[in-house]
């Protein structure tokens, strides 16, 4: 498959920087180094010369999709909500980042702060809210310390507060910090946690875009989506879709992980292929190894055997190959890694970080993972094969929420493409990558 | 209106119609585990998922707002094989042992949704690892090892009584059920309404009391009123074999909504004193049994002989007709007296209130439940009347504020956004303050905050609060004298007409208003005459007012229970309790009821009314005005229909 990707001005080959411009360049806590970086420029032009429905427009035009894994068209979205009629609205900023292995918004929001708010006052503008919550992964300590910070300065500047660009517009900012529920990085239960509960995802519809924070119409976009905007609005929609393929405009922040010689954060244009990011940026895999598996997105991203490493990374291709794109992590694994010892881990994860609302999701997570556990003991059955194809059919079926739908597809994906490896921890009561114990007691043996 | 389609059926609902209620509506039953329908949906138990078409995956039909032309299927395959998973799921969390369970065989909803769909067995291994069971509550058992995890009552908890003492903790598989912060149930703040039992679709939690003595549908049912205090919250009595087994709130009754409190849920299951089951007569200095004609006979002949010399004690436990009944046999012999078995003489004060305004200036209970500001005055309802603190509790969370005044601390210092400490002698005084400053004729609040010993800050709040207000409630309830409660309550009107809010107050007993509308309200007991006739039904009396009548010459007292006052009498008549006599009860808001009786009486044990009738007819006492005429003709604080 051919790669039609321009190849611009990077630190690596290909690299191109939208959203991680300025990180490590300017000084994350001085407003006036961010300004000099063509800071706050689109705010004012923004404010100043456009009207909100024309904002829209030009996102909706640059065809920038959500980063947090979805995908969904962000211009799209905010018309949603710029087209409810209501006394109050809110926009959030999802910095709850709790993938496994995904930190591109904390490189984000450690260097450059500024770009968030800025994009959230613009936001606000376009759908018509004055107040703004930026919702902060707990753990991530200096992202609030930088955060609040910034916000201080851009009070300071006029930038946030009361008439901003003397436009009569008025924008509120606070930080929300999370205290370290993984669920709470999915929009409705962060907002529930936003109003003082607890973290549980709520039943939709309706949408936050109706019916979000306090029930009033509520913009909710991930960390990384938002630092496109203020670029989309200085350059141009046009600009921004000459990076990447047709249906998946802009760049992406991958997080490389896993047995590969250089680990790594990049940002590099939509539709580069797995093959590209291993060879180029993660300079090989460890000790010549053999590609076996990547994990895009976390926990609950896909499992993408080697012989798919050749589809372009964006979002129809790898809809298209039944794949998910998720939110940038890539966890390359060699052939050393067991498929069940993989899963288990992600199960325990999930079973751990479920918020325990929906049955099938509580309980069907803690059963796969003592499956997996009996498995990678030697004590598994033919039969927990198909109770997990059956845990990880329901789970996407009938779960309340994107966790627990999501939560089987790592299961499901080993369950197509590496079931032989399964079966011989069943059958032979051996694990091929020599990672299980297998030392399980029979019940029958004593 | 929308327009859909269930399993074939085509309808038009209100937008917004839950799939699920609109399924009912057409008679389609759609199972459900976590769905209560005075509880705000949760979609959490996945039971009640639906093909919808266009959908991808399963949708729950409990929180799904029925659109147009949607077309929805609930008996495919697809939809069974969910539900038989989701079953197996449970059963497979915990231990589902249903043979040793308290709901095994109809009364579980767990059970009988696996029923339904026909499952013999569940394929998963149980957890077999064991759950506490937590039996440090009086009334109440928490059986982990049973619980579904479904929040019913969790919910109840919250959005009904607004306590908010269950919750879960931890999150994922560990998530559990707690009380507070992980107390056991009995040491925590649970207020022991009992609601959360009621709610419960398992035996997970489940009442003392009741447990093991037959499924509900062994069980006969009542629908009735607590006679408890003054609301008349609705209930069913439920009974077997002639013995009281349990008591649920029921979800029809208007006034309470399902919620009752722990009196009228457990109260009556630990009752614990002796029945009175035969007439005695004193002779020689004791009290022995005797027919009830020699009893009536004798109590006859010293009622003639004391006419002009006596004095009546009915208790406001007591039916409208027994009532009426005392009230006939008292006037004809000339009684110096009626009083009622009541402590305090607020009632008095609210009637005399009527009576001077010529009007009714209370409103419905119901207009508690959906006020922004409450003002609760006097009374600790969450210790009386408490599912009126229920209603005030549980719109805190939606915003609504609750300020306090009182002389004591109470059981809403922890829900109350300010608690305002003054004496019952300064309380009048104090309302009259709040009423200037909201009304802006005095702007001195430093000075008031001063006199009343009060933080400037604390009084501010109040006066914002109230001044903010869309719908105020005032809530007055006291235990304090006449000359008192007159006056707090002329402020309290004074104050309800600046901000054109709501007074609610509540009135004792059950039918202390139906007692002070024919004319029984006087609180002043005369203990000095020659004889004192006693109505007491089963009315629980406080030693303070037994002592009152320690030296009473003579007295007749018709009572269910042996007490402190038939030890004394000199002659007694057994009576029927609360479950075995029905009646007429005029409740605090002005509302008719009538009870009905559950239980059968023990032989030659008969109603207040009955037996005062006995004696009635001896003495020839002619039936004056009925009760209803004398209803009439009285003002009352509230409408009476």
């Amino acid at each position: 498959m051919k790669n039609k990707r321009s190849i611009k001005n990077g630190t690596l080959p290909a690299e191109q920087r939208i959203v991680l411009k300025r990180t490590g360049i300017i000084d994350p806590d001085s407003i006036e180094e961010y300004i000099v970086h063509d800071g706050y420029f689109a705010l004012g032009k923004v404010l100043t010369e456009m009207k909100p429905d024309k904002v829209i427009s030009i996102l909706k035009e640059s065809n920038l999709r959500g980063r947090g894994g979805a995908g969904f068209p962000t211009g799209t979205k905010w018309g949603f909500v710029a087209g409810i009629k209501a006394d109050k609205k809110y926009v959030i900023c999802n910095a709850d980042e709790s993938e496994p292995g995904t930190y591109k918004d904390r490189l984000i929001l450690e260097g450059d702060p500024h770009s968030i708010i800025e994009a959230m006052v613009i936001a606000g503008y376009a759908v018509g809210a004055d107040e703004g919550y930026i919702y902060v992964r707990g753990e991530y300590k200096l992202v609030q310390t930088r955060l609040l910070n910034a916000i201080k300065q851009a009070k300071e500047m006029g930038f946030l507060g009361e008439n901003i660009f003397n436009a009569g517009y008025e924008f509120d900012l606070h930080i929300h910090a999370g205290a370290g529920a993984y669920i709470c990085g999915e929009e409705t239960a962060l907002i529930e946690s936003i109003e003082g509960k607890r973290g549980e995802p709520r039943s939709r519809p309706p949408y936050p875009t109706t019916n979000g924070l306090w029930d009033k119409p509520t913009l909710v976009n991930n960390v990384e989506t938002l630092a496109n905007v203020a670029p989309i609005i200085r350059n141009g929609a046009e600009w921004f879709k000459s990076f990447g393929t047709p249906s998946s405009a802009g760049t992406k922040v991958f997080n490389i992980m896993g047995n590969v010689n250089s680990t790594g954060s990049i940002e590099v244009p939509m539709g580069i292929t797995l093959r590209d990011v291993i060879s180029i940026y993660a300079k090989g895999l460890k000790d010549g190894a053999v590609l076996k598996l990547a994990q895009t997105g976390g926990s609950s991203g896909s499992i993408i055997p080697a012989n798919l490493q050749d589809v372009p990374m964006d979002y129809n291709s790898f809809a298209n190959a039944g794949v998910s794109m998720g939110s940038g992590a890539l966890l390359i694994c060699s052939e050393k890694t067991c498929v069940v010892d993989l899963a288990k881990v992600l199960l325990n994860f999930f079973r751990f970080e479920s918020c325990g609302k929906c049955n099938p999701c509580r309980i069907g997570n803690q059963r796969a993972y003592q499956i997996l556990l009996r498995i990678s003991e030697g004590l598994g059955s033919m039969k927990d094969l198909d109770d997990l194809q059956d845990i990880s059919k329901w789970l996407y079926e009938m779960s309340n929420c994107g966790l627990g739908q999501t939560a089987g597809s790592p299961l499901k994906d080993i369950l197509n493409h590496f079931r032989a490896e399964v079966e011989a921890h069943i059958v032979k009561k051996e694990c091929p990558a020599g990672v299980c114990s297998m030392s399980g007691i029979s019940p029958t043996s004593n | 209106m929308v327009k859909i389609t269930i399993d074939g059926k085509t309808t038009e609902v209100e937008r917004g119609t839950t799939i699920l209620n609109a399924a009912r509506d057409l008679g389609i039953e759609i199972p459900t585990l976590c769905d209560h329908p005075e509880l705000t949906p949760y979609g959490g138990c996945r039971m009640c998922l639906v093909e919808v078409e266009g959908i991808k995956t399963l949708q729950p039909s409990c929180t799904l707002p029925a659109g147009n032309d949607m077309v929805i299927h609930t008996d495919t395959q697809k939809v069974h094989d969910a539900r038989k998973f989701i079953l197996s799921m449970i059963f497979s969390e915990r231990n589902h042992f249903c043979p040793s369970c308290q709901v095994s065989a109809g009364d579980c909803d767990l059970q009988n949704s696996a029923y339904d769909e026909s499952m013999t067995h569940w394929p998963i291994m149980p957890n077999w690892q064991p759950y506490p069971v937590d039996a440090s509550h009086p009334f109440i058992i928490l059986e982990h090892n049973r619980c579904i995890l479904c929040r019913q009552c969790v919910r109840a908890c919250g959005e009904l009584v607004g306590n908010f003492t269950l919750a879960f903790e931890e999150r994922g598989a560990d998530s559990n059920l707690i009380a507070d912060l992980g107390l056991p149930l009995g040491e925590s703040s649970c207020i022991s309404c009992g609601t959360c039992v009621q709610v419960c679709p398992t035996g997970s939690l489940i009442d003392r009391w009741s447990a093991f003595q037959g499924k509900e549908t062994e069980l006969d049912k009542t629908k009735t009123i607590c006679l408890g205090c003054s609301i008349g919250c609705g209930i069913d009595i439920l009974t077997r074999d002639n013995r009281l087994v349990r008591i649920e709130g029921d979800w029809d009754a208007e006034v309470n909504g399902g919620i009752i409190c722990d009196v009228g849920r457990f109260h009556p299951m630990i009752e614990e004193r002796e029945r009175l089951l035969t007439p005695m007569i004193r002779a020689n200095g004791k009290l022995k049994a005797a027919t009830w004609n020699d009893a009536i006979s004798a109590a006859a002949q010293k009622i003639t002989n004391s006419k002009g010399k006596l004095s009546g004690v009915a208790s406001t436990r007591l039916s409208m007709e027994a009532l009426n009944k005392f009230k006939d046999i008292c006037d004809a012999f000339d009684a110096e007296s009626i009083s009622t078995t009541e402590d305090y003489s607020a009632i008095s004060a609210v009637f005399d209130l009527a009576q001077s305004l010529g009007t009714a200036f209370e409103s419905k209970i119901d207009e508690i439940k959906n006020a922004d500001c409450y003002l609760m005055i006097g009374e600790d309802t969450t210790k009386d009347h408490q599912v009126i603190s229920f209603f005030a509790k549980r719109q805190i969370p939606v915003g609504a504020k609750l300020i306090q005044i009182s002389d004591n601390s109470t059981g809403f210092d922890h829900f109350a956004n300010e608690s305002l400490t003054i004496g019952k002698n300064s309380q009048s005084e104090f309302i009259e303050a709040i009423e200037n400053l909201v009304a802006k004729k005095s702007s001195d609040i430093d000075k008031i905050a001063k006199s009343f010993k009060l933080d400037l800050s604390s009084l501010e709040n109040v006066v914002e609060m109230i001044s903010s207000a869309k719908k105020v409630v005032i809530i007055f309830g006291s235990r304090t004298n006449y000359d008192n409660a007159a006056a707090v309550l002329d402020s309290i009107i004074s104050l309800k007409n600046q901000l054109n809010g709501k007074l609610v107050t509540t009135k004792g007993n059950i039918n202390s208003v139906g007692a002070s509308a024919i004319g029984i309200n006087n609180v002043e007991n005369v203990v000095g005459s020659e004889l004192t006739i006693m109505a007491l039904s089963d009315e629980e009396l406080s030693q303070s007012f037994s002592k009152k009548f320690d030296k009473a010459p003579f007295s007749i007292i018709f009572s269910s229970y042996i007490s402190p006052l038939t030890a004394n009498a000199d002659i007694v008549f057994p009576v029927q309790n609360w479950l075995e006599q029905g009646g007429h009860f005029i409740n605090a808001d002005g509302h008719i009821f009538e009870a009905k009786a559950a239980l059968e009486a023990p032989e030659a044990v008969f109603s207040s009314e009955e037996s005062l009738s006995k004696l009635a007819d001896d003495l020839k006492v002619k039936k004056q005005k009925s009760w209803r005429e004398l209803v009439k003709e009285t003002p009352a604080p509230v409408t009476i229909s």
